[in-house]
């Protein structure tokens, strides 16, 4: 017998397979956004789509996210499952009263009369020198709202794992990738799984610290986490994979062990998931503390164009480093 | 450069030092080895000695005043120094130098706060610290807990002297490292440093009536007082009590003492509970023991510690002098030691030596009549003996009622350790150990 070789595919193929194949399982999943269809996605991401279903259902709309943002929540309450595509999350703010007044509060403001099974998804965080304006991450921003599901995948596995467990969804999902990870190859089986929501993946074993990230900076944290070894500071790193629902359990059975807990969070410090998760840690693991949360974010300032400053800005490995050796008094 | 003298740390626990006296005063030349001071540490009292030459241009702490380890407490002007070059060097008293700062800086009483020598201009005096308040991080405070490892011994390293987890461990293993665990080297009833302050004792407000008086609570009395809390709130203490009859014993001892006589030897009935005590260790282990934590150290060594009261003239008091692998002697050594113990407790003041490593203690009151009493666990022991004097009294035995001796004795143990009827076994071996009392001798 022969092993049969893993099968490595990118991150945007993982994300297009999810689509297509929950697409063939369901004719009420559609895709719609700028670019998505006869240029075959602004990053490639529904290469081939439009050949395979056709143009009403994977549909190329105006630049105007407000317009079909809510027409997609829209046909979503009339029954459809619509995946929207943000070229850019920071795109998205225009549509705001859409996805945040409307989409996550149809089911209660409706008295359960419509829901919104509505996939809302695009590149978050910073691009990589795309100014101010187009490199929000919004995961603080938008968790803050109740009614919303939020996935933040670090992986290709996880992407097409998280990405058909949202179109199944019932609730709004916000489902955040990032243009840095869309070339990233990884293992992802031919046959079908799904990951459930709230639920962690140990990026890494440790017991003196655990890393809390979401997203991206999962990468930075691993990064870090080798640094540190060599010194011999052994890092547990947490790819929480969804912001909500947030897996408390395993961020609180880890910290209890390890006794110290940096997260790593590369939206803005003041209310955001790392707020919360620190929260949540001090709330539940109090006694188990050897010193507070320590946090590691994007800077308090719009996001800088120039190379340095940006990358400075961002949670980086660093940073981390010197965070996980505060938080454990070896600075 | 001038040289500054900081409180010494004298022995592992000492986290502060009372300067009994100075022998030197502003302006004295001193060279190495001159013993400049007297410290009174938790333990003992002992010479601090120089290792330079030079004028001592400061003395900045006066005599009978407490400090923490590290503090400074005075200058050494050196060759090439001038006096005020010596004195404007001095530092705020911050304890950073040599070691951290203990978690809480030792006042005996708020108003006793002196005024730091503050350098011209600069007011970085470490905050007046919160005496009432040990920094410790959560976790820290739950190990400690759990390990069995007094507050008191704990020295903070993180930020403003915050104990954490690392000092836990380290003082932990310090404890091991000293053989005994929860505290080694500290045999002694007033083995633990007075210095965490009052936030152990609940401190009643006391009016100073007319006529009354106060007096100075010495390092030895804060200590006691400490440490005596300190067991009686953390240790869960029963009592199991039995009498002996002591008629046997009290016959072989005057016949031991009359015929030793020439030899200058004479036995005390402490002594023969002593080894009685000891020897029986050997099938009760767990009193022999201490609780650490996660788990109970059951010593190798036997070291019985015995109960010395100090007299007043001393400043009153009590040590605990110990009696090392009081198993392996015999009840000759056993008298000499002890003998040898309580003198120099009463004249010269034992050493840390002398007091170290006690793993079970004995106090006796039946030189004052005492008929019985209970005694407060001597930590990091599991078991102390409380025993009350021979006394002469009706008895029953074979069931008539005749006049013999009897003497009662009390056990307080830690129930984390040791169970009601392991006491039970225990006091059972020991009574046989005294009621034939032959068995001692060989």
């Amino acid at each position: 017998m022969t092993a049969v070789a893993a099968r490595e595919i990118e991150f945007r193929d993982a994300l297009r397979e999810a689509m297509s194949e929950e697409m063939r399982r369901d004719t009420r999943v559609m895709l719609l956004g700028e670019e998505v269809a006869q240029y075959n996605g602004a990053y490639k991401v529904s290469r081939g789509m439009l050949d395979e279903f056709g143009p009403r259902r994977v549909i190329d709309t105006p630049i105007s996210e407000s317009g079909f943002a809510g027409m997609a929540i829209g046909a979503a309450m009339l029954g459809l499952r619509p995946i929207v595509e943000f070229m850019s999350w920071s795109f998205s703010l225009v549509a705001a009263d859409q996805i945040l007044n409307n989409a996550p509060k149809m089911l209660y403001m409706s008295g359960g009369q419509f829901g919104c099974p509505i996939v809302f998804r695009g590149n978050d965080g910073a691009g990589g020198q795309l100014g101010s304006t187009h490199s929000w991450s919004v995961e603080g921003l938008y968790s803050n709202v109740p009614g919303l599901t939020m996935a933040i995948p670090s992986n290709p596995y996880d992407a097409k794992g998280l990405m058909k467990t949202a179109i199944r969804c019932d609730d709004p999902v916000f489902f955040l990738e990032s243009e840095r990870l869309l070339g990233m190859k990884g293992e992802v089986p031919e046959e079908e799984y799904l990951i459930p929501f709230g639920q962690a993946r140990v990026a890494r074993r440790g017991d003196d610290c655990t890393i809390v990230a979401f997203g991206r900076p999962v990468h930075l944290a691993l990064e870090a986490a080798e640094a540190l070894a060599k010194e011999g500071v052994s890092c547990e790193v947490l790819d929480m994979r969804t912001i909500r629902p947030l897996d408390a359990g395993s961020i609180v059975s880890s910290v209890r062990r390890t006794g110290a807990c940096v997260v790593v969070d590369q939206s803005w410090s003041f209310g955001s998931p790392g707020s919360e998760v620190a929260s949540l840690v001090h709330r539940e693991c109090f006694d188990d503390l050897d010193n507070h949360v320590h946090r590691v974010h994007s800077a308090d300032v719009p996001t800088p164009y120039a190379h340095a400053l940006e990358q400075e800005y961002l949670p980086n490995p660093r940073r981390i480093c010197e965070a996980v050796r505060s938080c454990l008094y070896r600075a | 450069m001038p040289i500054q003298l900081t409180m010494p740390r004298l022995s592992d626990t000492m986290e502060a030092g009372t300067i009994v006296r100075w022998n030197v005063k502003e302006g004295d030349a001193v060279s190495s080895g001159d013993v400049v001071a007297d410290i009174e540490t938790d333990k003992a009292t002992m010479e601090m000695p120089v290792y330079d030459d030079g004028i001592i241009s400061k003395i900045m702490v006066e005599a009978g005043r407490q400090v923490p380890v590290g503090t400074p407490i005075a200058m050494i002007a050196v060759e090439g120094d001038s006096a005020t070059a010596a004195e404007i060097a001095v530092p705020p008293v911050t304890t950073q130098a040599t070691a951290p700062p203990a978690p809480e800086v030792i006042t005996t009483t708020a108003s006793d706060a002196r005024p730091v020598p503050a350098v011209s201009g600069s007011a970085s005096v470490s905050p007046a610290q919160d005496s009432a308040r040990v920094r410790i991080s959560p976790l820290a405070r739950r190990m400690a807990d759990e390990m069995g490892v007094p507050m008191s011994i704990l020295t903070g390293s993180g930020p403003g002297g915050r104990i954490v987890r690392q000092d836990v461990i380290a003082a932990a293993a310090r404890m091991r490292a000293g053989g005994g665990a929860p505290t080694p080297g500290a045999g002694s009833l007033v083995a633990r440093t007075a210095s965490a302050g009052s936030s152990f004792l609940s401190v009643p407000v006391v009016a100073l009536g007319e006529g009354s008086r106060e007096i100075a609570v010495s390092g030895m009395r804060q200590a006691i007082a400490r440490r005596l809390v300190e067991s009686t709130s953390t240790i869960p203490h029963y009592q199991v009590s039995m009498r002996f009859n002591m008629d046997p014993l009290l016959e072989l001892r005057s016949m031991l003492n009359e015929q030793l006589a020439p030899q200058g030897v004479k036995l005390s009935v402490n002594d023969f509970v002593v080894r009685a005590c000891a020897l029986a260790m050997r099938t009760h282990s767990f009193f022999n023991a201490s609780w650490a934590g996660d788990r109970i150290i059951v010593h190798a060594d036997v070291n019985i510690g015995v109960a010395i009261s100090l007299p007043a003239e001393r400043g009153g008091g009590l040590v605990v002098g110990v009696i090392q692998q009081a198993d392996l002697k015999g009840l000759r050594e056993i008298a000499s030691t002890t003998r040898a113990l309580a003198e120099k407790a009463r004249t010269r003041g034992l050493s840390v030596e002398d007091m170290k490593g006690a793993t079970f203690t004995i106090s006796n009151l039946g030189m004052f009549g005492v008929d019985n009493f209970t005694a407060i666990i001597n930590p990091p022991n599991s078991a102390i003996l409380a025993c009350g004097a021979a006394l002469e009294q009706p008895v029953v035995r074979s069931h008539q009622l005749v006049v013999g001796h009897e003497m009662a004795a009390t056990l307080s143990l830690d129930h984390r350790v040791i169970d009601g009827a392991m006491a039970a076994e225990y006091l059972k071996s020991l009574k046989q150990n005294i009621e034939n009392p032959a068995t001692l001798l060989v």
